[in-house]
């Protein structure tokens, strides 16, 4: 056979495989100005996963699917971002049947299970990469995943061409969890004693000073050691905590988007009544940006 | 001679059947030819559509080399001792038994890469090929309890695609994760038989891909750089000791090896080499080549650069070999070259 052939014909056939799994056309606009504009205090984030999303989806021979960990603070964005990454691309965004997600809580609860969960999620990844060569698969709370299942996703991440007759190359995969977060915050906070900027913070800060602590310690609970061991994650995105003017923001935000002129009275009312951390400096929000829809409503009389 | 005989049958079938005009008859027969072509195997209109196995496929060396030296970097060792072995192999009309090799090594450092390159070589379709099957054992052979129904599943595919085509090739990945059981179902098709079961496996390839004994190659490599001596000047010799006496007499080191070199099936043990900083700027460069951009020594270097490398003090050699390097070079792409690559 002659394989120059059978690749002229799959790349005839990838665009209207891509159309059928309802992308949207002008992915990249859309993305960065919803990260510029909806999340706020994360620098790092927008950096890096415009580039990251952007360069994959450009690279039409891509060695292996897309994997990105977004780990951090509570409240901070990571569901948001995944959100925001996932309507940037198809066009009904989470609702879109190309795009899964999965809470590890939730859909794979029972350790004694563990076999029964490997099996049928990797015949649901076998199935809708398959169906769908441009699949997004969100998986939310890793550091409660049993590290079995984390292993039973690596072959799919990995560089291969084909796993039994399936190509798992243009597929995205994003893994959310909270570990590492204290190490994150530690970072910030040294850098807010010190006086200076968050703006200034790097990656490369905090991937020194999570990679001496966390990673090479098997027992912090951190399942990415699985994973990092083969080097299967593309990106380590941080979410940095909160501050008090993020929280502003989201304040404002979620005023604007119930239709209400922004009151700063209010805004700073409920924002005063978020907890901070740590208990002298108070500079973080402990939820982050949640509750804070809550408690407009009780500011707001209708 | 069989050109000859289609004429012959071609002009004188009208005359054996009257009751059809010329014209009509040679186009049933035609038809009819086509067909019985097209089913049948190995015959040469099948084989411009379809996937064939090739009785007697030989590996071309100068392609083998070329493709070596010009996509596999800083594994001196490994082109090698793989040159020789599929050269050997593939040049002997009666080979004793299938040819084994056992690729060791660091993550990222090219041992799928190689396999790929040589099922390549063997079966022009590479992995996608019919006749190149790829197990991994954690996707393939998950469950310990099902070790039983793996093994017999795992023959009777190895039996099926060898009778199919002598020239099979299977690749084994991550083995040192392979349960003992699953390997010893492998072992009679590995040995010196003539025939099993009417099978001949004598033309099978069985490659071997594991991280055992990874670390104890990085040892005698960083042994070697602070020695000052070339990269370039080890030698399998010096390699083997270290790894018979880790690896394969270690039997809490996980690895199946001790059954299968008891009985001297494995032919080769290819180690690859941890790759230095060099090394990962050449898969940048190559990367940015396939690409299509032209290639910026400034990037080359940004993006080598931020790759992490061990030991902690000196830093010589590459965490992750060159895997995640697409992912650092879509970050620092920049306009430019996206403007030079729309021109191009």
């Amino acid at each position: 056979m002659d394989v120059g052939k059978s690749h002229y014909l799959q790349m005839l056939m990838l665009p209207t495989k891509l159309f059928l799994c309802d992308l949207v056309v002008n992915q990249f606009a859309a993305l960065q100005e919803n990260l510029d504009k909806k999340l706020f205090g994360q620098h790092l984030v927008s950096k890096v996963v415009v580039k990251a999303v952007r360069g994959f989806l450009n690279n039409t021979n891509a060695k292996k699917p897309l994997a990105l960990s977004l780990h951090g603070w509570t409240g901070t964005g990571k569901n948001f971002v995944s959100k925001i990454v996932a309507e940037s691309i198809y066009k009904k965004g989470l609702q879109s049947k190309y795009v899964h997600q999965f809470v590890a809580t939730l859909h794979f609860p029972h350790a004694h299970s563990i076999n029964l969960y490997k099996d049928q999620l990797q015949s649901w990844i076998r199935g809708n990469v398959s169906a769908c060569p441009r699949s997004l698969f969100i998986f939310d709370e890793m550091d409660k995943m049993h590290a079995g299942l984390i292993d039973s996703i690596k072959p799919f991440l990995d560089y291969y061409e084909l796993l039994d007759g399936v190509s798992y190359r243009q597929a995205i995969f994003i893994f959310l969890s909270n570990a590492g977060a204290e190490k994150i915050t530690e970072v910030a906070l040294d850098f807010w004693r010190n006086g200076r900027t968050r703006e200034d913070i790097q990656l490369t800060d905090i991937q020194n000073a999570l990679s001496v602590s966390v990673f090479n310690n098997k027992n912090s609970g951190f399942w990415h050691s699985t994973l990092i061991d083969r080097n299967l994650i593309d990106y380590f995105i941080p979410f940095l905590p909160l501050e008090y003017k993020h929280v502003k923001m989201c304040v404002r935000v979620e005023i604007e988007s119930r239709g209400y002129t922004v009151d700063e009275d209010i805004v700073s009312r409920i924002a005063d009544e978020m907890t901070y951390f740590p208990r002298e400096e108070r500079i973080y929000s402990d939820k982050g940006c949640k509750t804070v829809d809550a408690k407009l409503d009780y500011y707001y009389d209708f | 001679m069989k050109l000859l005989k289609a004429a012959v049958v071609f002009v004188l079938a009208p005359t054996l059947t009257p009751a059809f005009d010329p014209l009509s008859v040679s186009v049933m027969v035609g038809g009819a030819v086509m067909a019985w072509h097209l089913f049948s195997s190995d015959s040469w209109l099948k084989c411009r559509f379809q996937e064939c196995c090739k009785k007697n496929s030989t590996v071309n060396f100068t392609a083998l080399k070329a493709q070596l030296d010009n996509r596999l970097f800083g594994q001196h060792l490994a082109k090698d001792v793989v040159l020789k072995a599929v050269l050997g192999f593939s040049n002997n009309p009666s080979p004793k038994k299938p040819l084994m090799l056992s690729l060791h090594g660091w993550a990222g450092t090219g041992k799928n890469f190689l396999s790929q390159i040589l099922a390549e070589q063997v079966h022009p379709a590479g992995l996608r090929s019919k006749f190149v099957h790829l197990f991994l054992a954690t996707l393939h052979f998950p469950h310990h309890d099902q070790v039983k129904l793996y093994k017999e599943q795992l023959q009777n595919w190895i039996r099926g695609n060898v009778s199919a085509c002598p020239s099979s090739v299977f690749i084994f990945d991550e083995m040192d994760k392979m349960h003992p059981g699953v390997i010893d179902a492998i072992k009679p098709f590995l040995d010196y038989y003539e025939e099993v079961d009417g099978v001949s496996y004598r033309k099978a390839i069985f490659i071997f891909l594991s991280n055992a004994g990874g670390d104890l190659i990085n040892k005698a490599a960083f042994d070697f750089w602070s020695s000052g001596k070339h990269r370039e000047d080890i030698q399998l010799k010096d390699l083997e000791p270290l790894l018979s006496v880790g690896v394969f007499n270690n039997k809490n080191s996980g690895l199946w090896h001790s059954s299968i070199i008891d009985r001297n099936l494995v032919d080769y043990f290819v180690p690859f080499l941890p790759l230095e900083h060099r090394h990962v700027k050449m898969c940048v460069r190559a990367e940015m080549a396939a690409r299509g951009y032209a290639v910026d020594e400034k990037i080359v270097q940004a993006v080598a650069d931020e790759m992490t490398y061990f030991p902690k003090e000196q830093k010589i050699f590459s965490d992750k070999g060159c895997k995640t390097v697409q992912a650092k070079l879509d970050i620092h792409e920049d306009f430019v070259m996206r403007d030079m690559k729309s021109r191009v």
